[in-house]
């Protein structure tokens, strides 16, 4: 038999606009729920990346020079000095740009001059040559840089060529995929050659994103800008007690500085991510209770067709219907709502998807999340169903001859 | 067929409590055709729910088939209607979203039929009623006496033992109710047991046996002492009247 004569759909047929209704609202949940999982996943994969960075124990600190009489380089190095020798400071280091707290700049590097060739866009940190330990960030291989390397560009002086640079693991093989990058010559966002004597291990830098991991490390304080970042590691435990006195100290030792902000790395991390966690909640969260409107729907639908079909269920069960052949009448219904919304809601789900990576450059959904959100919505939609089938079923067989 | 013996029904409700019947006997014999008739509130519908298993009873023994029906799951009693028993209500009773040919269907489906065995019942079913031309109808789109035909024909599709009827003619015209009575004399002579509630003493003066009930009792009985005084067309004595 044709399935346009099935007496389950000669139901719906006879009183569609609930069920129509319902099987919108589920199509525009599916839609939602599978992006917005999708989103939400990504944000926690991206999320629940290693730092590479000891979040715990590390500090940063920007000075920022107010006056004329302001001399960066007695300053800094008094800074420093003092830091060294602080109990419980395990590295410190004068920085410019530091991991996760979106402060730094970007370079572009390539293995040819220029913009010839292709180019990665990197994270540029300056550092001395304590910048490694105080990262606590390991080379796997070559060597760090030494004190002789590390440049202090002057007004004199400014922008000198970088001889020497140290890049991360995941730059080098962006540049050099297997081949060995050690001793390779790249040029850092001019035509001035650099040579890699170093590469590090993975960490991140100062931003997310796709080249998160992309770091070229250079020898050098920066000092032009009049303001330059102390970095600090303290031993395990001290980063509180450590933080506190070097604030105190520095924030007073010299008048014509001040400190224009000091994070932890954990503080750092978590402001860092806080977009994300914020939109991943808010996602979570509407889809939830776009869910459980649609769990509403569905429930009162079927707590209509209970109240409305009264005396059929009544006929059903004096012509030899079962309790539970009942409760499957009325699933069976749902599931039809259901599939009816499911198809729409895959349809929609795909277009919003397609929408997101054309105008967003979103990653293209994954038609797992739909196998997946089909599934969740059809077993909570069918839990929803469940109770007025229920209740449908506890309709006594003599209905169908006590009421006329 | 039916062996009712001393039942009871009581209906609670918070305020009232209704012995709706009462020492409740009466037997019928397979192939019979019965008659009960009765004021209203005498407890007719109330006997044929307890005999279709719609509703249980209280106090008393009721065997159906031979088979004790007391203490059956409700599992059990809906097998038992399903296979045993065909209804046939004083308002048709059909299922409105459903056409006619699946309206006969919804039994057989309940007795997981295979379909081409349920479709020659309800094909067959539907030409002896003489509905075969409005199979694809839907009920809202019969005349009165066709719905009861369809009724009919859903009540015999599954091939029960017997046939409770609540009154079937009480919503038709005098004209379609002897067609309806016809109907189920047919398929009483073709070995139904039919059990018919009515109001109407011309219908009820065709059956074999009246029974009256007054009351939650079974009143008296009234049975052609010779079988050739009932004379086709359902004349019988006149001492047979019901009121
Ligand atoms: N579900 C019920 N609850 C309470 N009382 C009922 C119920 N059904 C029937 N009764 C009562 O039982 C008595 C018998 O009813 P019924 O069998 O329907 O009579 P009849 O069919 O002969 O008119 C009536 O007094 C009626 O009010
Ligand atoms: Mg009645």
């Amino acid at each position: 038999m044709a399935l346009t004569s099935h007496p389950l759909l000669s139901a719906l047929r006879r009183n569609p606009t609930g069920a129509v209704l319902i099987a919108l609202q589920i199509g525009i949940t599916l839609a939602i729920l599978v992006n917005a999982a999708a989103i939400v996943t990504r944000a926690i994969q991206k999320m629940s990346r290693p730092s590479g960075v000891d979040t715990r124990d590390t500090f940063v600190m920007t000075m920022v020079g107010l006056s004329k009489n302001f001399n960066v380089y007695s300053t800094s190095s008094a800074d420093l000095a003092y830091l060294r020798h602080l109990p419980g400071v395990a590295a410190a280091s004068i920085v410019f740009g530091t991991p996760l707290t979106d402060n730094g700049s970007d370079t572009s590097v390539g293995r040819s001059p220029g913009s010839r060739g292709p180019t990665v866009t990197s994270a540029l940190l300056p550092v001395d040559q304590q910048g490694l330990r105080t990262l606590d960030v390991a080379l796997i291989a070559g060597r760090n840089f030494r004190g002789s390397e590390i440049r202090v560009p002057s007004a004199a002086h400014p922008d000198p060529r970088i001889g020497e640079v140290i890049v991360t693991q995941a730059l080098a093989h962006a540049l050099f995929a297997h081949q060995s990058a050690l001793g390779q010559t790249i040029y850092v966002g001019s035509h001035t050659p650099s040579t890699i004597i170093g590469i590090t291990r993975n960490f991140m830098g100062p931003q997310l994103g796709q080249h998160a991991y992309d770091t070229v490390l250079a020898p050098e304080i920066v000092t032009q800008y009049d303001m330059y970042d102390l970095l600090v590691r303290t031993r395990p435990g001290q980063r509180a007690a450590v933080f506190r006195a070097a604030k105190r100290h520095i924030g007073t030792a010299d008048p014509n500085a001040v400190i224009g902000q000091a994070v932890t790395f954990a503080h750092a991390k978590r402001l860092l991510y806080s977009g994300l966690r914020d939109l991943a909640i808010f996602l979570s969260f509407l889809t939830l209770v776009m869910l459980a409107l649609c769990c509403l729907g569905i429930f009162g639908l079927g707590t209509f067709n209970v109240a409305t079909r009264t005396r059929q269920i009544g006929i059903r069960r004096a012509l030899g219907a079962r309790r539970r052949d009942i409760v499957a009448l009325f699933l069976a219904e749902n599931a039809l709502v259901v599939a009816i919304g499911a198809i729409f809601g895959c349809l929609l789900a795909l277009a919003i998807g397609q929408w997101l990576t054309d105008h967003d450059g979103v990653a293209r959904l994954d038609p797992w999340y739909l196998l997946v959100g089909v599934a969740i919505l059809a077993l909570t939609s069918q839990l929803a169903a469940w109770q007025p089938a229920r209740r449908a079923a506890r309709i006594p067989p003599s209905v169908a001859t006590r009421t006329i | 067929m039916l062996e009712m013996h001393n039942i009871s029904k009581v209906y609670r409700t918070d305020m009232i409590e209704t012995h709706a019947l009462r020492e409740f006997s009466l037997q019928v014999a397979a192939g019979e055709f019965v008659a009960v008739s009765g004021p209203s509130g005498s407890g007719k519908t109330t006997f044929l729910n307890v005999a279709g298993l719609l509703e249980t009873f209280d106090g008393g023994t009721y065997r159906l088939d031979g088979q004790d029906v007391s203490g059956l799951s409700d599992n059990a009693r809906a097998r038992i209607r399903n296979e045993k028993i065909g209804f046939v209500f004083q308002s048709f009773n059909l299922i409105a979203d459903l056409d006619i040919f699946d309206n006969v269907d919804v039994p057989l489906r309940y007795r997981r039929m295979k379909a081409d065995e349920r479709k020659a019942r309800i094909t067959n079913s539907l030409e002896l009623v003489g509905l075969t031309s409005r199979m694809r109808h839907l009920p809202s789109q019969l005349s009165g006496g066709q719905q009861q035909r369809a009724a009919i024909a859903r009540a015999i599709a599954g091939d029960p033992a017997l046939i409770l009827a609540d009154e079937p003619t009480g919503n038709l015209d005098s004209l379609m109710a002897r067609q309806i009575m016809g109907l189920l004399e047919k398929i009483n002579s073709m070995g139904t047991t039919v059990v018919l509630v009515t109001h109407d003493p011309e219908l009820a003066r065709r059956a074999q046996r009246n029974i009256h009930v007054i009351d939650g009792l079974v009143a008296d009985t009234v049975a052609p002492s010779d079988p050739a005084a009932r004379g086709p067309h359902g004349q019988t004595h006149a001492e047979s009247a019901v009121d």
